[in-house]
């Protein structure tokens, strides 16, 4: 799972220390399925990425497939956006989904594309809040320390879909969150303000 | 003479430390429950304009320097300087673990210290993380976190970037109490302080590069991106892998849209 490679980059960004410690496996009864699917989700991203024989533009496109299906990016999306939500309206809603999409994708796609080696191993799962899994996974990198990521994931039916990813103890959505709440913030507590500068670093949503 | 010098020193800072744990203390009271909690920053004006100060001598000066850093000094080399740093603060960590009570940490640390002075030639190689026992440090700031100082406001200092008002205090602690700050000084070879403090920069800005690149590419706001890194970050240093704290998922009540 080469994106997590980007999201530590990200974290170790800031950080003048970094607390390292295998998190060990919770005994409780955390749903095996959970991680399985990342199990399966990891192998198909190493494999799928690790093959250099694909153009730029099949390797996004292949991101996109495995966001979608491996990630509820909807889901993550809505809460992302967090009380602002509920008020902006439907058209906006469309809007910024669309959006929130692409920004993903422009952040992401590229450690993927640029895969070089990572590997990764389960290291535990734990039940999390009323009824997610947090599957643990070390990601092993060519060069420098191994990176402690968690994977929330949630089953809706039948479908297993991660909703947050942790990196190091630093989540990827309450991170992103904060951010657009600060966007918001700066524009007088106007989602428009953050559709504006969304449109502004992705493109508008065609 | 010294000496007096530095027990004056100490006895200002025990008093600034005293104030300043006052003000986090009450700063960090309410409200930490709250979905949308965002990191205090009632500092935010002045500290966007120190960012924004700070983010110019990275792109004029100190990013270059680090790539000039990395395109010239080899692997192994930087490798080691970095080795060589980290276990320069071998002795503040012990200090740390055992001020915050954790024995366990302290003896890891003791032994890697030891491990890597005697074995890896005075800290040039980092012999106890090849043999599993990795890097973990502790600062006064996660000592203060541990005692139960909340973080108190989010402050943006000139060249060292994103902290908080305990954080900055634990940073100042860490500094007077650095065994090596305080054998150089009295050594009187104060040139090895600058130098050491300047290679640490030099050594922690160079692992960050292609990091930092993307973080200003990709985000919107970098000021509240690098904001709640941080205060996330030092949440999980501070618990060491204990309970983390992890916001509510709810389900909503519409399905979200596709």
């Amino acid at each position: 799972m080469l994106m997590t490679r980007r999201l530590f980059l990200v974290c170790a960004a800031l950080l003048a220390v970094s607390s390292w410690a295998g998190r060990p496996a919770a005994a409780q009864s955390a749903d095996p399925g959970a991680t399985a699917f990342i199990q399966s989700l990891g192998n198909e991203a190493v494999a799928t990425f690790s093959n250099k024989s694909l153009s730029r533009e099949q390797a996004v496109q292949r991101f996109r497939t495995l966001l979608y299906q491996g990630f509820d990016v909807a889901y993550i999306g809505r809460w992302v956006l967090g009380r602002y939500w509920n008020s902006a309206t439907p058209q906006q809603h469309d809007e910024y989904q669309k959006l929130f999409e692409r920004l993903i994708v422009n952040t992401y796609a590229d450690r993927f594309v640029e895969y070089s080696g990572e590997t990764f191993r389960i290291s535990g799962s734990r039940v999390e809040g009323e009824a997610d899994t947090m599957v643990s996974t070390q990601i092993v990198r060519p060069n420098g320390p191994p990176v402690n990521v968690d994977w929330r994931v949630r089953k809706r039916d039948t479908a297993y879909k991660i909703i947050d990813v942790v990196v190091e103890g630093v989540s990827m959505g309450v991170t992103q969150r904060q951010e657009f709440a600060s966007v918001i913030g700066q524009n007088g507590g106007r989602v428009e303000g953050l559709l504006q500068a969304l449109r502004q670093k992705v493109g508008s949503a065609g | 003479m010294k000496l007096a010098n530095l027990s004056r020193s100490l006895l200002r800072s025990a008093a600034v430390a005293v104030v300043a744990l006052g003000m986090a203390g009450c700063a960090t009271a309410p409200g930490s429950n709250e979905a949308d909690a965002t990191v205090s920053d009632p500092l935010e004006i002045p500290n966007r304009f120190v960012f924004a100060v700070n983010e110019t001598a990275d792109i004029l000066l100190i990013r270059p320097a680090a790539e000039v850093y990395v395109g010239v000094v080899p692997d192994p080399m930087r490798q080691a300087v970095h080795n060589f740093i980290q276990n320069l603060l071998g002795p503040l960590y012990i200090a740390n673990n055992l001020l915050q009570g954790n024995f366990e940490g302290a003896q890891i640390a003791t032994g890697r210290f030891m491990t890597n002075t005697i074995l890896g030639l005075g800290g040039l190689a980092d012999v106890a993380t090849e043999a599993g026992i990795g890097d973990r440090p502790e600062d006064f700031g996660q000592t203060l976190g541990v005692w139960g100082v909340g973080p108190g406001p989010y402050v943006v200092l000139p060249f060292l970037g994103p902290s908080n008002v305990r954080d900055t205090l634990g940073y100042g602690v860490d500094t007077l109490a650095d065994p090596f700050r305080i054998g150089t000084n009295a050594a009187g070879a104060d040139n090895a302080m600058y130098g050491r403090t300047a290679a640490a920069g030099l050594d922690r800005r160079s692992q960050l590069l292609r990091e930092i690149d993307d973080l200003r590419k990709n985000s919107l706001d970098f000021y509240a991106t690098a904001r709640s890194l941080y205060a996330q970050q030092r949440r999980a240093a501070i618990a060491n892998d204990i309970a983390p704290a992890t916001p509510e998922f709810p389900d909503f009540d519409e399905p979200a849209k596709k």
